[in-house]
């Protein structure tokens, strides 16, 4: 057969003859690759779910490592040496059940850590410190105070910055106008969508100041990737004064230059 | 069952003549309609692919360089629903329409002609789908789930996702004929000696798919057909205003969208079992076990599409949390009769056993992504980030595109009667193993930043564009690896080297007749005793395929 190159054969060879170590190098690096950080839990309901994270990646790194040694033991150990046929048993009951037996127990621990999480990030207060109603409409958001006359509008160029305080329970009332969005928070490892005609209520309560990207995560249309918002999360004292300041309808002035 | 090619000639390795394209157009013979079905999905493999890099380059740094938005909209849309529906899918149908009936000894389907037509209706599927490029709207461009109402009249009114919904619909009618075809096939056609528990895995995993579309695809078509009621005919259902509900699309299309991805990975499943146990010259350890895992698989199925709603706050998340759980461990039970088949095995790594081991290094990942994703706290995070984005493409094109091509390198010889280039495919192996893994790693890790899928850009915030750039530049070496496969497929199906029979000691059916088989596919078949009869064939002296634990050599 004459239709490859040269180099084509060699590198051919070379792949043949080397075959297994590269596939170890690529596995190691498939591990470390989730072994990111997350962004800092900005929330008490975003620690959970950090702290549940880190268990979770901690069992698929050694469900994932044991299962990788033992393909790559395989591929290493059982490689063809002589042309005598290999034992031909084709069942070991035994190891069988222990191989169905052992994830059984562990999804079972990882669900009730689950449970056990999801229950505390869904829980809402029976009188929430703050409430927000937040509309999602193409392509922005309204955030609304009640009982304040206070109301954050944006539109794609101009996302909008709703404030928050630090330290007390925001109640989020969430729903849209249109299609379906999603409100979503990187650094509070939350989000939750907004589907019209449907109200969603969650809490949150964020642990230190600064300013929060948001984004709409559920495909909304045209606009879908400028439908960002930020959150400015303020001491209580600075949100309390920014109430204060009496009925208004705030937009963002600054027009939002990156893409 | 009348085939409509020209009858066998006296020389059996070939086709009597060489059939023309109107034999190829008429032709109910299932080898014939198997290779259509093949080279079509192939073709729109290449198509999405090339939508794949256009999007990678677009994403490769911040800001609208390469495509505007609503092109963008247009592209993940045409090549999520491609992949899907076009490619991945139906690949595996067509390859179980060339090798069912040869693996249980059978002339052909049951319903030669009624196959013809499943075929001719996913093609005029697919390009009524595409057919909206040409529409001055525009394609559709709601994403492959197509939600409502982003998908109804007043949000959408362009005819692109008319167009969409009845090319769906088509493919959805072709995919539920051929379920019933092939569960009708392995029913009444097994060759004497062909017990049930005798049947090749990939049989079995094709029987669970063909059960599972049964089930899935029907609640599809009632989706489209109650999507287009609201956009044409004045319909609500899933109109808010209106007493409809935007959540009932998305249980409706869950409800077949999750089944969807077993129909998208069992197959694949079954290639793998056979090609490791050939090329570790092993039985499938664990037979039983895997048999079960299948049905297992398709069971809990049923009862997971929630887990794609976690953050609605609309459905009862522990339990679709656990059964999501659930499934991991028959997909754990397939790992683990993978490997006891490679245990103390004599294994040997042509292409085709490369590409599988691939299969199995990368699904592994998406594996244990899809346990985080199934967790809804872990969802809440990750849910619509390019995290998820990444865990289905390792399941699906990490892992059942890989699959795909190892079914390539390990038929091929038997299709064509000739052998693939190894030399090419090791070097394509290596491409696209490499270029895979720098395409999508990086992606995990800009997911978790909190980068959202469907976006046409994103935001210069620290590691993002660094991440974005390492990604389309290993999309770039997974394509040179796609590629080289695709010239080698073009240039050794004329002059590849002659394959022989059964070029890689095989154990099934198919290796024991001739590359390619002949009109009716055997002049004779071997006595059937076991899962391998094409082994035992060559093993006279009795060596155990049956229960026997006997060593031999
Ligand atoms: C192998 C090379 C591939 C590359 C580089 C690639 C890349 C991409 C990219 C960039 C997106 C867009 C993500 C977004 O904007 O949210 C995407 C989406 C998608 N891909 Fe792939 N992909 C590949 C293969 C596959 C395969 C084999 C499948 C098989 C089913 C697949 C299925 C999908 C689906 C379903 C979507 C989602 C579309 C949607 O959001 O509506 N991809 N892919
Ligand atoms: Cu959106
Ligand atoms: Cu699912």
């Amino acid at each position: 057969m004459r239709m490859d190159p040269g180099w084509v054969r060699r590198a051919g060879v070379v792949c043949r003859r080397y075959a297994s170590a590269p596939l170890l190098a690529v596995a190691g690096l498939g591990l470390s690759g989730c072994a990111s950080p997350l962004p800092g839990a900005a929330t008490v309901q975003g620690q959970r779910i950090a702290h549940l994270w880190a268990v979770f990646f901690l069992s698929a790194a050694g469900v994932a490592g044991a299962v990788y040694g033992l393909i790559l033991w395989c591929i290493v150990r059982y490689r063809r040496r002589s042309d005598g046929l290999p034992p031909q048993y084709r069942d070991n009951i035994p190891v069988e059940i222990m191989y169905t037996a052992v994830p059984v127990g562990i999804v079972a621990f990882l669900f009730a850590l689950t449970y056990g999480t999801e229950i505390h990030v869904d829980r809402v207060a029976p009188r929430p410190d703050v409430t927000i109603n937040v509309t999602a409409f193409k392509w922005s958001w309204l955030f609304d105070y009640p009982g304040t006359g206070i109301t954050v509008a944006g539109t794609p160029d101009y996302p909008p910055i709703a404030m928050v305080p630090v330290g007390r329970t925001v109640r989020i009332v969430l729903t849209s106008t249109d299609v379906v969005h999603a409100f979503y928070i990187p650094s509070f490892l939350y989000k939750r969508d907004a589907t019209p005609g449907l109200v969603q209520r969650f809490d949150l309560e964020i642990r230190r100041p600064g300013e929060y990207l948001g984004e709409c995560v559920e495909f909304c249309g045209f606009d879908h990737t400028r439908m960002r918002f930020w959150l400015r999360a303020v001491p209580p004292a600075q949100f309390d004064r920014w109430i204060e300041q009496g009925p208004r309808v705030v937009h963002q002035r600054v027009r939002y230059t990156a893409p | 069952m009348t085939a409509v090619v020209a009858p066998a000639a006296a020389e059996p390795r070939r086709p009597a003549r060489r059939a023309g394209v109107l034999d190829w157009l008429v032709t109910t013979d299932h080898k014939h309609i198997g290779i259509l079905y093949m080279a079509t999905t192939l073709g729109f493999f290449l198509v999405a692919g090339a939508i794949a890099l256009v999007m990678r380059a677009q994403l490769a740094q911040p800001g609208l360089h390469i495509v505007e938005r609503q092109a963008y909209n247009q592209l993940f849309t045409l090549h999520g629903t491609a992949m899907i529906f076009l490619v991945i899918a139906p690949f595996a149908l067509g390859l179980a329409n060339y090798l069912l009936p040869l693996h249980i000894g059978a002339a052909d389907l049951a319903f030669p002609r009624m196959n013809a037509l499943t075929y001719w209706l996913l093609l005029a599927g697919g390009l009524t789908i595409f057919s909206g490029l040409l529409l001055s709207t525009g394609a559709a461009a709601a994403g492959w789930t197509m939600y409502a109402p982003l998908s109804d009249f007043e949000n959408t009114p362009g005819p692109g996702v008319d167009l969409w919904i009845m090319g769906v619909l088509m493919i959805s009618a072709s995919s539920i004929m051929t379920a019933i075809n092939f569960l009708t096939t392995v029913m009444l056609f097994r060759a004497p000696g062909m017990t049930m528990m005798r049947l090749p895995v990939f049989v079995w995993n094709i029987i669970v798919t063909s059960l599972i579309i049964l089930m899935a695809f029907p609640p599809l078509a009632v989706a489209m057909a109650e999507l287009f009621i609201d956009r044409r005919l004045g319909g609500h259902f899933f109109d808010a205003s209106h007493g409809g509900s935007a959540i009932l699309y998305q249980h409706v299309f869950w409800f077949f969208g999750h089944p969807e991805v077993y129909v998208m990975i069992l197959p694949y499943f079954g290639v793998v079992t056979q090609v490791v146990s050939t090329f570790s010259r092993r039985p499938v350890f664990g037979y039983l076990g895997m048999v079960l895992a299948s049905f297992a698989i398709a069971g809990l199925s049923m009862g997971v599409w929630a887990h794609h709603m976690f953050t609605t706050g609309a459905v009862n998340n522990p339990f679709f949390s656990i059964m999501s759980f659930l499934i991991a461990v028959p997909t754990g039970i397939k790992y683990f009769n993978w490997i006891g088949t490679m245990w103390q095995g004599a294994l040997v790594f042509p292409t085709a056993m490369l590409f599988a081991i691939g299969f199995m290094l990368n699904f592994l990942l998406g594996g244990v992504t899809g346990v985080m994703v199934a967790s809804p706290p872990l969802d809440y995070h990750v849910e619509d980030t390019y995290f998820l984005v990444t865990h289905f493409h390792y399941t699906l094109a990490g892992g059942s595109m890989f699959a795909l091509l190892a079914a390539l390198y390990f038929w091929f010889p038997k299709i064509t009667g000739r052998l693939l280039s190894e030399r090419l495919g090791m070097l394509s192996f290596w491409l696209t193993f490499v270029g895979y893994n720098i395409t999508f790693i990086p992606l995990f890790l800009v997911g978790l930043l909190g980068m959202p899928r469907r976006v046409v850009t994103y935001l210069p915030l620290p590691g993002w564009p660094e991440l974005n750039l390492t990604s389309t530049a290993g999309a770039g070496v997974l394509a040179l690896g796609i590629a080289l496969t695709m010239w080698n497929l073009v240039v050794s199906w004329s002059r590849g080297a002659p394959a022989g029979d059964d070029p890689w000691g095989g154990g099934t059916l198919e290796w024991a007749t001739s590359s390619p088989p002949p009109e009716r596919n055997f002049h004779a078949l071997p006595p059937i005793r076991s899962d391998r009869p094409a082994f035992d064939m060559r093993m006279p002296q009795g060596t155990p395929g049956g229960q026997a634990r006997a060593r031999a050599g």
